[in-house]
């Protein structure tokens, strides 16, 4: 039973790491430029929910909507300053910028909210549902209904719309995106975009139970990253098979011992597969583009 | 410039810094130092190293332990803040640094990360969150270098050593070899650098200079904490590194000063300053990709002109005995997914000889030449090169061991002159850049363009291009020479004067492999000829052959060979 219960906190946490790590993998695949800034538009989610929460005195799924809008723009805001100018550059040059946009992101929130933790309101209720001896916080099973919905969306989207193809033209080989005349500037935006999103939904259903500070978005990425190197570069289902197997390990660990020691354990994982299976678990999907 | 700019520093510390002044001052200096570090592995190695921090904070945490709980003294403390963190680097960097420079960024993060956990989880040995108190200051001998003056002209005397021996570095075989794996790993790799082991050096440089800083960091605030690991130490480089000019250990002074001044200037931010790093790092990203110190240059040349470069004296690399055999591959094959590029391919290139290699567009002559020359690894066959088996080798390897190669689009760096594009394909081989520089010179001269040595690489027509690329090959005296498409793009006159320099390094003893599509130039200079269709040898016998051989006509206007028509 109390292995159960792990589960079903581990696919909680698992489910918003798999957005945060869904947002990053599709900036990376749409630019081949890696979005260190992902893990501080988390934390931005989370607080913009915080700052929201008390405006707009509703339950917290009706915060999604608005937090999902004003973290598109917010990515797009970022494709236009870091990204978009430094397209020819080379990859590292991104990296900084992204890096960059997160010190200011980090720091700003740090002086609008203070260092202190904030906690977003629960997206429906604070109760929890007794089944069986199994805990059932409503707001878990909230986490793991909603990210599942937006997960599905991201692939209903990406699959069988017009919009999807040509996001994925892009993200295949974006000169012959663009000899097909997909409008492939465009369709960069609208994936900083999505990734923002995906970053701001995970912050909002992170930000409740876990709370958020300032400077959470270092650990976040982090995190993000092992999970696309773990189900291998550039694939998608990958990222969130990557993403659960991270929360249930980080769960079960913390679980038995503490959770630095589940941290600690992670990043030398992490090394370790760097080492002995550098393309992934799963074989890595994207090879270098020349 | 660099004098003015210390003796600047030297007047204001003298003469109008405050107490407090000289230890903004003195921190501006720790910055420094361990910014040069930083410039080394990323400005000049290009990977993004963000255990940069960390490493500062170790050779803190180093210096801060023995210092307050065992009371060891300076000459011990400071020698081991900089063993530390390069025992630490040397495992992680020998582990990834092989791999993409994403990849090496993460592994780097996460040992920062993983530092972070043990000083505030560990607090029997580092004091946990509060950290220690009561570090002794530095002792020089006998003598306790007093906080203010000596202690800011100590950490400074120690920046300027740091800077003389990276600025040396800098200019040195192990800089200018950065540069080249910076700009294309590839390229540096059929260059014959080791790119794992000079990343490696890199990074185990960098560590060392991070741990000096932190150890300095240390004496002069007299606590260590978790906050010497924290993410801001990074960030403060990694800002002063760019806005400074990357690769610049004069950006690394300048970032730093200027950097670490700021807070004091605009008091009014606060703990805001971030943000305004965070900012001044983006803008600088990309509006002014060199930093300070590139702008300042410009503006000098714009002032002055540019600088005279004084050439060397151009000189004759030393010929390595031409080995009896030259490289044979024997049954190679190779296979992208279910495409067999390569199959059963086999070859003799003997010294003194020329071979050609022709086939239609797609039949796998640019994939022979990636694993002859080690870029690609082949799945069977033996190749050997001056008679010892060489399967598998990797491109650095095979090298040193006498092979060269160009490639189809020159690949030249940017922002180089071509005197040190050329000089870079010596790095592997002479004890100097200045050497190097020599022999380039002596390369360019050959191939008639000594003349070039002083232009940039960018901007240069595609003809002397391929020229350039070509003194590259021929500078390393190469006992195997593969040259892919040399003669595309050039006027008959430029490939008859190719030819006569192909025939001149054969009679030297060079073994040649010639992958070219012009016929009317590649057969009366080739002794064979070999014929690749869809990965298989067509065709290998003597040039005069090749026009009446039925397969090889085929091949190229597609009429289906008698035994394959369906019935």
């Amino acid at each position: 039973m109390a292995a159960l219960q792990l589960l079903v906190n581990g696919v909680a946490l698992g489910a918003a790491y798999a957005l945060v790590a869904l947002g990053f993998v599709l900036v990376l695949n749409a630019t081949a430029a890696v979005n260190f800034a992902q893990g501080d538009l988390v934390m931005a989610g989370g607080l913009l929910g915080v700052a929201a929460a008390p405006l707009i005195p509703l339950p917290g799924i009706v915060l999604l909507p608005v937090v999902l809008a004003l973290m598109a723009a917010l990515g797009l805001l970022l494709a236009v300053v870091a990204y978009l100018p430094l397209r020819n550059r080379p990859p590292v040059s991104v990296f900084i910028s992204t890096i960059a946009v997160g010190i200011i992101l980090q720091n700003g929130a740090a002086i609008l909210f203070g260092p202190e933790p904030r906690a977003a309101p629960p997206l429906f209720g604070d109760d929890t549902l007794r089944l069986g001896g199994l805990a059932l916080p409503e707001q878990s099973l909230a986490i793991i209904a909603v990210a599942a919905l937006l997960i599905g969306a991201q692939q209903w989207v990406f699959g069988r719309t017009q919009l999807g193809r040509r996001l994925r033209a892009t993200a295949q080989d974006p000169e012959m995106a663009r000899a097909c005349g997909v409008p492939v500037t465009a369709m960069i935006l609208v994936t900083f975009a999505i990734g923002a999103a995906c970053a701001g939904a995970a912050g909002l259903l992170l930000a409740n139970r876990y709370f958020v500070t300032p400077t959470a978005g270092g650990d976040l990425i982090l995190k993000a990253y092992i999970a696309v190197t773990v189900g291998g570069w550039g694939s998608v289902p990958g990222a969130v098979v990557g993403a659960l197997l991270i929360a249930l390990f980080e769960v079960g660990v913390s679980s038995v011992l503490s959770y630095p020691v589940a941290l600690g354990a992670l990043y030398a994982t992490l090394l370790a597969i760097l080492v002995l299976r550098p393309q992934g678990l799963f074989g890595e999907a994207v090879r270098r583009r020349g | 410039m660099c004098v003015a700019g210390a003796l600047a520093l030297l007047v204001y510390a003298l003469t109008t810094a405050s107490p407090y002044g000289l230890r903004v001052l003195t921190v501006a200096g720790v910055y420094a130092l361990a910014t040069f570090g930083f410039q080394i592995v990323f400005g000049l190695g290009g990977a993004l190293s963000l255990a940069q921090g960390a490493f500062f904070g170790l050779g803190a945490y180093v210096t801060g332990i023995l210092g307050s709980r065992y009371g060891l003294g300076f000459e011990a403390t400071f020698p081991l803040s900089l063993l530390v963190p390069v025992v630490v680097a040397a495992p992680v960097g020998l582990a990834v640094l092989r791999l993409e420079s994403h990849y090496f960024a993460l592994a780097t993060l996460g040992i920062a990360q993983v530092l972070h956990l043990l000083a505030v989880n560990v607090p029997e040995l580092t004091g946990g969150a509060n950290g220690l108190a009561g570090v002794p200051g530095v002792v020089l001998f006998g003598w306790a270098v007093p906080r203010g003056l000596p202690m800011a002209a100590l950490v400074w005397g120690l920046v300027a050593l740091g800077g003389l021996a990276g600025w040396r570095l800098t200019r040195g075989r192990l800089g200018r070899s950065l540069t080249t794996l910076r700009d294309d790993p590839l390229a540096a790799a059929t260059l014959g650098l080791d790119v794992g082991r000079l990343r490696l050096t890199a990074f185990a440089v960098s560590a060392l200079f991070a741990g000096a800083a932190g150890a300095l960091a240390v004496h002069t605030q007299r606590v260590v904490s978790p906050e010497v690991l924290e993410f801001p130490v990074m960030v403060s480089i990694l800002t002063i590194a760019v806005v400074g000019g990357r690769g610049r250990m004069a950006g690394a002074v300048l970032g730093a000063v200027l950097l670490l001044h700021l807070p004091e200037w605009f008091r009014f931010l606060e703990r805001g300053y971030l943000v305004v790093y965070g900012a001044a790092l983006l803008l600088t990203v990309v509006l002014a990709p060199d930093g300070l110190t590139g702008l300042l240059d410009r503006a000098a040349v714009r002032l002055f002109g540019p600088r005279p470069r004084r050439l060397p004296d151009p000189r004759e690399p030393p010929r390595p005995p031409t080995p009896a055999e030259g490289l044979t591959v024997a049954g190679l094959e190779k296979s992208f997914g279910g495409v067999r590029a390569v199959d059963g391919v086999s070859l003799a290139l003997r010294p003194g000889g020329i071979t050609g290699l022709i086939g239609p567009n797609g039949s796998g002559k640019t994939t022979v030449i990636n694993l002859l020359s080690g870029l690609e690894q082949p799945d069977s066959g033996r190749v050997r090169l001056g008679g010892r088996d060489v399967t598998g080798a990797p491109a650095d390897r095979l090298a040193r061991a006498g092979l060269a190669r160009s490639f189809q689009a020159a690949a030249l760096p940017g922002g180089t002159s071509v005197l040190e594009a050329v000089a870079a394909a010596r790095l592997a081989l002479d004890p100097d850049a200045a050497t190097a520089e020599a022999h380039a010179l002596w390369a360019l001269e050959r191939l008639g363009v000594g003349e070039l040595a002083g232009r940039s690489c960018d901007g240069l027509p595609a003809a002397l291009r391929r020229r350039v690329e070509l003194a590259r090959s021929l500078v390393r005296r190469p006992a195997v020479l593969l040259l892919d498409e040399p003669a595309a793009g050039l006027t008959d006159g430029e490939k008859a004067e190719l030819a006569t320099l192909l025939r001149a390094l054969a009679r030297e003893g060079m073994a040649i492999l010639l992958v070219e599509h012009d016929m009317g130039f590649l057969l009366p200079l080739a002794g064979r000829v070999v014929c690749l269709d869809r990965g298989r040898t067509l065709y290998d016998g003597p040039p005069d052959g090749v026009r009446r051989d039925p397969a090889v006509a085929a091949a190229y206007l597609g009429t289906v060979p008698p035994a394959e028509r369906p019935a």
